[in-house]
């Protein structure tokens, strides 16, 4: 059983996860009915985005009950906090039913730390891409407000914007938004 | 009692300045967050983060593993991370109780309304407590009922009231977990009939209308440990400065939050969007012990209704320590030999730091580890100058409630 916020994420655990010959038998956002669907499903595994509030939930069926016959322990390789760190720091927990071999279910982990783990650079990368796409616009911009305050060519307000940039010891972009800062204003104040 | 100007100066250095803390969204978060934006950890010399966490497990488990240095912790928590209870195992020790109380039990308007009928409402909790188990018995129904986390007070705290009133917790009801911002829709979808949460999620189910509050813990057992500051032991061995300027510095913002006058001042804080993020409204009941049970109800009086500083708050007893093992191994269906007990608590209730930092600030603090519970039905005073508040259990007679 696969519980996350993010559908994506959960998708590509999935896959994976039946990869290697694992059956997911429900994936489930946060806050819809975690004890339900524990009992229907009788999960071996449970992963657990760790920013779940539902842990606390999957904590308390460690104690014996009526509704949930089988006992649910955090997975924890005690002799291995190398891999508890890992999995911490992807943002994974796991519980497994009492009696379901850890060695097991160690692949199942593996799987979606590596997931886990590949969803976070995916996500970095798409916000670099961003980051990249915003900071070409910004010198776009402060190249136009230039050539039109200047009088000057693209190629010219480009150079004058590298050359600010090596002299002041500042990234390219810095210039343009200070560019743009400056020029943007000027531009409002004689537009008023 | 006011505070002490120490010469922070001839304090042991801190081995490491910048600390990350965790909290949950609570009202008893208080004390971490004055000491972090009043300046309390400045004064020590520390740069305090803040990380404002989702679940009890997560605070255990990255404090366990390091990415967290320290955490706001349940008081059972480190007897029952040191022993592998419910997940890792790792040897964790407090040096100082954040506060006591601070729960409530509400119960669901629709069934609150089946209890009292037209009568006026018990102002008894125990008469309330009676009257569901009549209801219940009567109507055949089995009432579901949640808390924020198993080994906890909240736990402990609606056992006994159900208890006390006569209904067994284990065969007549259905006790689940949910997380405390899960709680009120859950009531008000009728998911489920009551809950304990520590607050301000009691108030915000009054105030949206869902539920009315029929205990609060303190009715249940009077100054009943609650929150406490958890590390590891590897950490604390590490930093014995750094841990030693938190505990001083929690320990300051604890007896600020002590006067109520400074009440209204911490409940701006709380509400802030980085910390609970919740309206002041919700948060000022619990803070002032002025409490609405019941939506347009007559307001009700708690001074002790969350405690800091007040009453040797602060001092980790080892009886309370060992009270608490005690009754969350009965819910694991376990036991152990009580010298096992005893040595555990003895490692994981540390009374010798909570003492050096009491010493430090000039403050009285008792001599010995071991208190009665259930002995007294008002404040009292133990030793010259340290006085200790009531400490009667709800449903259990004499001195040895626990």
């Amino acid at each position: 059983m696969l519980v996350d916020d993010h559908p994506q994420r959960a998708a590509m655990v999935e896959a994976a996860l039946e990869g290697c010959g694992c059956r997911v038998v429900s994936m489930l956002p946060t806050a819809s009915g975690l004890l339900f669907q524990m009992e229907q499903h009788q999960p071996e595994v449970v992963v657990i985005d760790m920013e779940s509030p539902d842990r606390d939930i999957l904590e308390s069926l460690s104690v014996l009950n009526q509704h949930q016959p089988t006992p649910i322990v955090m997975f924890a390789r005690e002799q291995d906090p190398q891999f508890i760190q890992q999995a911490i720091d992807a943002g994974v927990s796991a519980y497994l039913a009492e009696g379901v071999d850890p060695i097991k279910v160690r692949t199942v982990i593996d799987v979606a730390i590596a997931q886990f783990a590949r969803y976070q650079a995916l996500r970095r990368n798409l916000e670099e891409t961003r980051q990249e796409l915003e900071q070409r616009k910004l010198i776009d911009r402060a190249k136009h407000l230039l050539m039109a305050h200047q009088k000057v060519d693209e190629a010219q307000a480009y150079a004058q914007m590298r050359k600010l940039a090596m002299n002041s010891n500042q990234t390219i972009s810095a210039v343009a938004a200070g560019v743009v800062a400056i020029l943007d204003g000027e531009q409002g104040e004689q537009s008023r | 009692m006011s505070l002490v100007d120490m010469p922070v100066a001839d304090l042991p250095a801190a081995e490491q300045v910048l600390v990350t803390l965790g909290f949950m969204r609570l009202t008893d978060a208080a004390p971490l967050i004055v000491a972090r934006e009043l300046g309390f950890f400045a004064r020590f010399g520390l740069e305090v983060e803040l990380v404002r966490e989702v679940s009890w497990a997560n605070i255990r488990d990255k404090v366990t593993v390091g990415t967290l240095d320290a955490g706001q912790m349940l008081a059972p928590m480190p007897l029952l991370t040191s022993l592998g209870i419910g997940g890792l195992r790792c040897p964790l020790l407090t040096g100082l109780m954040l506060n006591l109380n601070g729960n409530a039990i509400t119960l669901a308007t629709g069934l609150y309304g089946q209890l009292v009928g037209s009568e006026p409402p018990p102002e008894d909790p125990l008469q309330l407590s009676r009257a569901l188990a009549r209801q219940c018995a009567a109507s055949g129904q089995r009432l579901t009922m949640a808390t924020v986390y198993p080994f906890s007070t909240h736990t402990l705290q609606l056992r006994l009231w159900l208890a006390a009133g006569g209904l067994d917790p284990d065969t007549q009801l259905r006790l689940i977990v949910l997380p405390p911002e899960q709680m009120v829709d859950s009531l008000a979808q009728g998911i489920i009939d009551g809950f304990c949460v520590g607050e301000p999620w009691n108030s915000a189910a009054v105030q949206a209308g869902a539920g009315v509050i029929a205990a609060s813990g303190y009715d249940v057992w009077n100054n009943a440990p609650e929150k406490i500051l958890g590390v590891t032991a590897a950490w604390h061995d590490a930093h014995p400065g750094t841990h030693l300027r938190l505990r001083l510095a929690l320990m300051e913002a604890a007896c600020w939050l002590a006067d109520a006058r400074h009440r209204k001042q911490a409940a701006e804080l709380l509400a802030l969007p980085g910390y609970l993020d919740l309206p002041r409204g919700q948060v000022l009941p619990a803070l002032l012990g002025q409490h609405q049970y019941r939506r347009g109800g007559p307001q009700v009086d708690n001074p002790d209704f969350l405690v800091f500083h007040r009453y040797q708050a602060g001092f980790p007893w080892r009886s309370r320590g060992e009270c608490l093992l005690r009754q969350c191994l009965e819910l694991l269906g376990k036991g152990l030999p009580d010298a096992e007990i005893a040595e555990l608590v003895t490692r994981c209730y540390r009374t010798d730091l909570y003492r050096q930092a009491a010493g430090l600030l000039g403050w009285p603090c008792p001599t010995q580890d071991h208190k009665a519970e259930g002995a007294h039905a008002a404040a009292y005073e133990l030793e010259p100058g340290v006085r200790l508040g009531a400490d009667l259990v709800m449903g259990v007679d004499g001195p040895d409630a626990c």
